[in-house]
């Protein structure tokens, strides 16, 4: 056991803070700060950015880009990057599709997709659930037959996050319907959206916001050579896509920046003779957040010590619930302290409430969507009690 | 003791849900937008001046027959100015403005807040000298639609009432200084309408959190994954029990709410226990019916979430559970033993 940084390390985040806080512009900061919508313009200049000094995939082998990181290194990073509200790395590519490519696909596949992958040249979206097919994946319709060296793939897919702005979706695609187990008739496709045959269409969300879409596939034709590593195994290539990472499955850095920012806010919100931080019923608020967030960010550093170098692991499922679960409490507090200032959602001009109080419902509602995508917080509790616990009912 | 509805309130009921059936428009995300049509329908039905005695111009009714109607409101995600202009016309007393309110032929709202500044019934940076007032509200709730305000204003001789028939907004913010503004009275029935106010906005999310459980209890039969529908799973199931159990607490809450100011329109202690119950219930309920729906619960165009918002809208308005409960904290000592029906 120990407990502070060494002085490589303590070095290593004193770097990636000024190199955060330095070269990610300051605007597109802000932007992330009081909760505004991105432009892709926005998410793909700080992309970009991160791309050329290292830090957009440092979790790839290094041959393509990435670093030679201990997992301390990379929890430094990530927790640097969100303390400076500088905006992720476009997760499809980074998190997702890239570690796919780079472990199952072939020579040429990595040689086609990877640097683009990681320089954001193109902008990949998740084709995986559908209307039907949610927690249920592996149900999933949409069809992908093979017709000479292409691919036709029929169906519809859904929630597919900025989809909008994609050139590319990775796909779940029912290659064999008479597997034994659905699992095993599923293969992975790389679809140009581009395409004949693919329309995308908006799904509006509750704050109003336009960040998912559904996409259609009528008779698309894809070169065979865009399957993924090997037909109807898409399902193990998802799997590990969805459990590969555990340093960043909690947003613990996004936490400890929203609850300053929370002290801030509470700060700048008059009551009484006073401010709403002098309240011992919000102050006692956010230290209890603070000690939740303590035991989150711990455990991280606990179990990311001593990683399964790919394998999903269960325990990540711990840090997905109470990530997203902490995540929704910090913004319900902020939403609160606003209170009545956050009930006019639009920013007139005149307004003597900034920006960050206008945001805080919709970005408080919106982030309802935390414990539903990604595995819902009852499939996470479910990994925990029949993978863990060992209790399969 | 009786939590039972007369047949009157029944039938009040029944045409509320009517009316507001008919006129009632798809929600939409943001700010609410005034409905004209359904203020009509609510006015002609009475609904404007339902708690106030008929010699003023009103019904005759009560906070009870409000509190049926804010529920009809809530139970569709109507959002209107009914909480609002309830609070105008009893903060407006004798005002002719008041009649305008009542009748519908005016749109009266409160403009009560203060920007960045906790909620509170006093105005803090909101001044006058008697004729002229200073200082900025902000945000007044449907300046869209170019309400005459009722505001509050602090002066030597305590806090003053002021109606302003035609203010000139800025968006949401509305800059006193200039406005033309006429001495209605003092603040003795700021308590009382803030009471009222805060009743109609919880009979409004009891009738949202019934829907927004209704819709989760339909989900859970219909939707199917895994080959079943969701019912069968039962950490669903139970959650759906947790829910009923929180909206029938606020349910009684929120009658002895109704029933408590009919007897006594002061009585703010039991407004502040039902609010903070309300806002629990709200949370729980909102945050669950999304959550129980999965990704569809998200969108727009489904309704579960719309009842979510105008809950986190209405646990924000008129104070808080926090601050309604550092309002029951600063009085835990005056008494023993909690004593609801003595
Ligand atoms: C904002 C947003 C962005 C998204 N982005 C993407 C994307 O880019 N690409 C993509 O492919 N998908 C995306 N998703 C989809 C997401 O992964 C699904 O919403 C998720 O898998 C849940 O599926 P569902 O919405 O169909 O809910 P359902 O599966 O129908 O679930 C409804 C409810 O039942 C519960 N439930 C389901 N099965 C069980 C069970 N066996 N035991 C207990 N409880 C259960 C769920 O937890 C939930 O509470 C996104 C979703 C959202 C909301």
């Amino acid at each position: 056991m120990e407990r502070g940084l060494s002085a490589e390390e303590a070095q290593f985040r004193q770097e990636m803070r000024e190199f955060f806080t330095t070269k990610v512009p300051q605007e597109i900061r802000d932007k992330v700060a009081a909760g505004e919508e991105l432009t892709k313009e926005d998410l793909a200049t700080s992309h970009k950015i991160l791309n050329e000094h290292g830090c957009a995939v440092p979790q790839w082998p290094v041959e393509w880009g990435g670093q030679d990181w201990s997992d301390l290194q990379r929890y430094i990073w990530l927790d640097e990057m969100q303390l400076a509200n500088v905006p992720a790395p476009l997760p499809f590519n980074a998190n997702m599709i890239g570690p796919v490519i780079a472990t199952f696909g072939s020579e040429e596949m990595k040689k086609r997709f990877l640097p683009p992958t990681a320089a954001l040249d193109i902008w990949w979206c998740q084709g995986f659930s559908e209307p039907e097919s949610g927690s249920d994946l592996a149900s999933l319709r949409t069809t992908a037959v093979r017709d000479g060296d292409e691919y036709v793939v029929n169906g519809q897919k859904t929630w597919t996050t900025l989809g909008q702005h994609a050139d590319w979706i990775f796909n779940l695609v029912r290659t064999d319907p008479n597997a034994p187990k659905q699992q095993q008739g599923i293969s992975m496709l790389l679809i140009d959206m581009k395409t004949p045959g693919v329309t995308v269409r908006p799904i509006q969300l509750i704050d109003g916001g336009h960040e998912v879409n559904e996409v259609f596939f009528e008779n698309v034709r894809v070169p065979a050579d865009q399957l993924v590593g090997e037909e109807n195994r898409g399902w193990d290539y998802a799997k590990f896509l969805l459990g590969n990472e555990r340093v960043g499955v909690a947003p613990t850095g996004w936490i400890k920046r929203k609850l300053a920012s929370a002290k801030e806010y509470a700060a700048s919100v008059a009551a009484g003779d006073g401010t709403l931080l002098d309240d011992p019923l919000v102050s006692a608020r956010i230290a209890e957040l603070e000690c939740d967030l303590a035991a989150l960010e711990l455990t991280v550093l606990r179990v990311a010590a001593n990683s399964h170098g790919g394998k999903p692991d269960p325990a990540s499922s711990i840090l997905k619930l109470r990530g997203s679960e902490l995540q929704q409490d910090v913004l319900e507090l902020i939403a609160d302290i606003a209170g009545p200032s956050s009930l006019a959602w639009s920013d007139a001009d005149g307004s003597e409430v900034p920006e960050w109080a206008h945001n805080a419902t919709p970005v408080y509602l919106n982030f309802r969507k935390a414990s539903i995508y990604g595995g819902s917080n009852e499939v996470q509790r479910g990994v925990i009690s029949s993978g863990i616990l060992g209790l399969k009912g | 003791m009786d939590f039972k509805f007369t047949d009157e309130q029944d039938s009040l009921r029944e045409a509320a849900r009517d009316a507001i059936g008919r006129n009632r428009t798809e929600p939409v995300p943001g700010d609410a937008v005034h409905n004209e049509k359904m203020w009509q329908a609510l006015a002609e039905l009475g609904a404007l001046g339902l708690p106030f005695p008929e010699d003023a111009g009103g019904m005759g009714a009560g906070p009870i027959e409000a509190m049926i109607v804010a529920a009809e409101l809530g139970r569709v995600g109507a959002r209107t100015a009914y909480a609002d202009t309830l609070m105008a016309v009893t903060l407006l007393g004798q005002d002719e403005l008041a009649g305008a309110a009542m009748e519908g032929s005016r749109l009266v709202v409160p403009a009560l807040y203060e920007p960045m500044r906790a909620w509170s019934p006093e105005p803090a940076r909101v001044t006058t000298d008697g004729s002229a007032l200073e200082g900025v509200r902000e945000p007044v709730p449907f300046a869209a639609a170019a309400p005459a305000v009722v505001t509050t204003a602090r002066g030597d001789d305590g806090i003053a009432v002021y109606a302003i028939e035609s203010p000139t907004f800025d968006g949401a913010r509305l800059d006193l200084a200039g406005q033309s503004a006429r001495h209605v009275g003092g603040d003795a029935h700021l308590r009382q309408a803030l009471n009222l106010g805060t009743l109609v906005l919880a009979g409004e999310a009891l009738g949202a959190m019934e829907s927004a459980l209704g819709l989760t209890v339909e989900y859970l039969k219909s939707r199917k994954q895994f080959g079943v529908p969701l019912m069968k799973f039962q950490t669903l199931t139970q959650r759906a029990a947790d829910m009923y159990t929180s909206l029938e607490l606020a349910r009684s809450a929120i009658y002895f709410g109704a029933m408590s100011l009919a007897e006594d329109p002061e009585d703010d202690l039991t407004i502040s226990r039902m609010k903070v119950i309300t806002g629990k219930a709200g949370k729980h309920i909102g945050q669950e019916a999304i959550q129980l729906h999965g990704g569809i619960g998200m969108t727009a165009e489904y309704a579960v979430g719309h009842y979510t918002a105008r809950l986190t809208e209405i646990e924000h308005s008129l104070g808080d559970t926090r601050y309604h409960l550092g309002r029951l904290a600063a009085r835990v000592k005056d008494y023993g033993a909690l004593d609801l029906v003595g």
